[in-house]
């Protein structure tokens, strides 16, 4: 069982000053009205955001980058810290560390980057309008994949280490002789926020099917109702490219023989499309309908481990304004 | 196969030796690798030309020799169509071999019928060198190809050659026949008519254009061959060859590491398989 420590934010920061020394640290800023991760610099500590949802990229970013080089191997100079991170990213390692991380093929790249990473998560203490975690047997407080976690309550922050990196790094902070308050098991304070926003989604999202519901509806649907709603679809990929557990890639040539993997999206018109010409996802309704297929039934059934976590970047991300959850609805009705 | 040192995405090199012009589209190329390449028949390389592209091919030559190795090349896209202008000596990269070839120790006592079209025919030939190979164990060949024109017939020492085997039957059809033409006319599936199989101990392979796949696979069916005996060469687009870039997912598969050979009944009920 793991405890928790309370220390003052300021000690918090000054601490977050002392990692600045041997790690990259990146955390949610506000920019705008947007939530982002950003390299942090001593400067912007104080205006780091936690416990709300959610920075407007998925955690995989930081695993998979848009695009690389994957032939030329650039090794990170120093190793990273990911703080502030939504318990549906770190969900979202199930499938992705299954996915890369096999006995057969270890991918280089992904796995370096995991391995030299350091995650702190944080609970959600408030919901956003399309956040649907608890749907899939999620909870919007971080349970698996967290080296450490932070949750800053009323000026104070409460830490807890899950992992042997976790342990290091509390330790060195605790080293500092910060410590207010120490718990045998979650505070009770915490206790009621995790409850409070549990209920908040579960309220929330009273109509949207469960994930196996979901899986068997989607089985058995009528082609009319993919039809309707890819009509509206643009085939612009923004779902998959902000999701947290899409992984297509194209790879392109670059002269000397090296290859350059890009995040793709099965939304375009050409993703399956071969040179002979054949193209089992030609019309945009079969594309619209396998984004579906591949989140509730493919990825589950090869890797078991969800593959939507109900983050709802995608229906944030959707310019046509297709709401997944409206459709999953419709299709359980 | 990948192992946790070695960098699956960095090709090793081979240099072209010679070009075969099989057909106005096809050409097969016989590459000398930089060091030994093995691969299983069925399974397939990717084939990168440097700085311009790469693109999935399955070897055409014997598994058994491992100094070179053909490549049969349809002129189809952009890739391939620079691949045609190669001259020898022009040095490629090649990835693989990568996913699940033909399960050749299953054909053992066996009648094998196979059905081929146009390019595909390519992995066919790997095939048949390993059933060649192992003659003494099989029941029967028999090799059903079918080409657009007599101009289009690949490989066509081949039939020759096979003709003289004992125990390899091959026929062939052209959709449109010119004054010298003595074979059948009509597409590739009206052989099976003239095909003559105990389905008791016969298995069915097929391998070409999706068109041909999926009604040479229906007729094999009517004909009685059981689902999981009937092996099917899927061709979609392999790009990384590991089962990660999704471009060749068929349902739940990766047709570069669960295939790219099926049987029917494993693919069947997947969306949009031909």
């Amino acid at each position: 069982m793991a405890r928790y420590y309370e220390i003052e934010r300021t000690a918090w920061d000054k601490a977050l000053i002392d990692l600045l020394s041997s790690f990259r640290v990146f955390a949610p800023i506000l920019k705008g009205k947007t939530l982002d991760y950003q390299l942090i610099q001593e400067e912007h500590i104080p205006h780091i955001v936690y416990n709300i949802p959610k920075p407007v990229v998925p955690l995989k970013t930081f695993f998979l980058p848009i695009k690389e080089n994957v032939v030329v191997y650039k090794k990170e100079e120093k190793p990273i810290i990911i703080l502030g991170i939504p318990a549906c990213d770190l969900s979202a390692l199930d499938l992705l560390d299954k996915f890369f991380m096999t006995e057969v093929y270890n991918d280089h790249y992904y796995a370096g980057r995991r391995e030299g990473s350091v995650l702190i998560g944080c609970d959600c203490h408030s919901a956003n309008k399309h956040c649907h975690c608890t749907s899939y047997g999620l909870n919007p407080f971080p349970e698996n994949n967290q080296d450490m976690t932070i949750n800053m309550i009323n000026g104070h922050a409460i830490i807890s280490s899950f992992s042997m990196k976790g342990e290091e790094l509390l330790s060195r902070i605790l080293g500092m002789g910060l410590v207010i308050h120490t718990f045998d098991e979650v505070p009770e304070r915490l206790t009621e926020i995790r409850l409070k926003v549990k209920r908040e989604l579960e309220k929330a999202n009273r109509l949207l099917p469960n994930y196996q519901e979901t899986t068997d509806a989607v089985i058995n649907s009528d082609k009319v109702i993919w039809e309707k709603y890819a009509k509206k679809c643009v085939s612009c990929g923004a779902c998959a490219t902000i999701c947290p557990t899409c992984t297509c890639f194209l790879l392109i040539d670059r002269p000397g023989f090296e290859k350059v993997r890009q995040l793709d999206a099965c939304q375009y018109p050409g993703f399956e499309r071969t040179a002979g010409g054949e193209n089992p996802l030609k019309k945009l309704e079969y594309r619209f309908k396998n984004r579906y297929l591949c989140k509730y039934l493919y990825r589950p059934e090869k890797f078991d481990a969800i593959a939507c976590t109900g983050c709802g970047r995608c229906i944030e991300a959707c310019i046509a304004k297709i709401n997944k959850n409206e459709l999953l609805i419709e299709l359980t009705k | 196969m990948a192992t946790r040192s070695e960098n699956i995405y960095k090709p090793f090199k081979v240099t072209l030796e010679k070009v075969i012009e099989e057909s106005p589209l096809i050409k097969t190329f016989v590459f000398v690798p930089e060091r030994e390449f093995r691969f299983k028949t069925g399974e397939f390389i990717e084939l990168t030309l440097d700085g311009i592209g790469e693109a999935p091919f399955t070897p055409s030559s014997s598994p058994l020799v491992t100094d070179r190795f053909d490549v049969t090349i349809m002129k189809a896209g952009y890739v391939t169509e620079k691949m045609h202008n190669l001259e020898p000596g022009a040095v490629l990269g090649v990835r693989g071999p990568f996913g699940r070839g033909y399960p050749i120790e299953d054909f053992v006592d066996k009648e094998i019928l196979i059905l081929s079209g146009g390019c595909g025919l390519a992995p066919i030939r790997s095939l048949l060198y390993m059933l060649i190979d192992m003659k003494d164990k099989l029941r029967k060949v028999v090799l059903c190809y079918g080409s657009k024109t007599p101009e289009d017939c690949i490989y066509k020492p081949l039939f020759s050659e096979l003709n003289k085997i004992n125990k390899f039957q091959t026929l062939r059809t052209v959709d449109l026949a010119d004054q010298y033409w003595e074979e059948h006319v009509g597409v590739a599936t009206v052989l099976l008519d003239h095909v003559e199989v105990d389905l008791a101990k016969a298995v069915g392979v097929v391998c070409g254009p999706p068109v041909m796949m999926k009604y040479g696979t229906l007729k094999l069916l009517e004909m009685g061959f059981p689902e999981n005996l009937i092996y099917l060469s899927m061709e979609k687009n392999m790009s990384c060859g590991l089962g990660k870039c999704g471009r060749c997912m068929m349902g739940s598969y990766f047709v570069c590491r669960d295939g790219p050979v099926f049987t029917y009944d494993e693919v069947k009920g997947q969306p949009n398989i031909w």
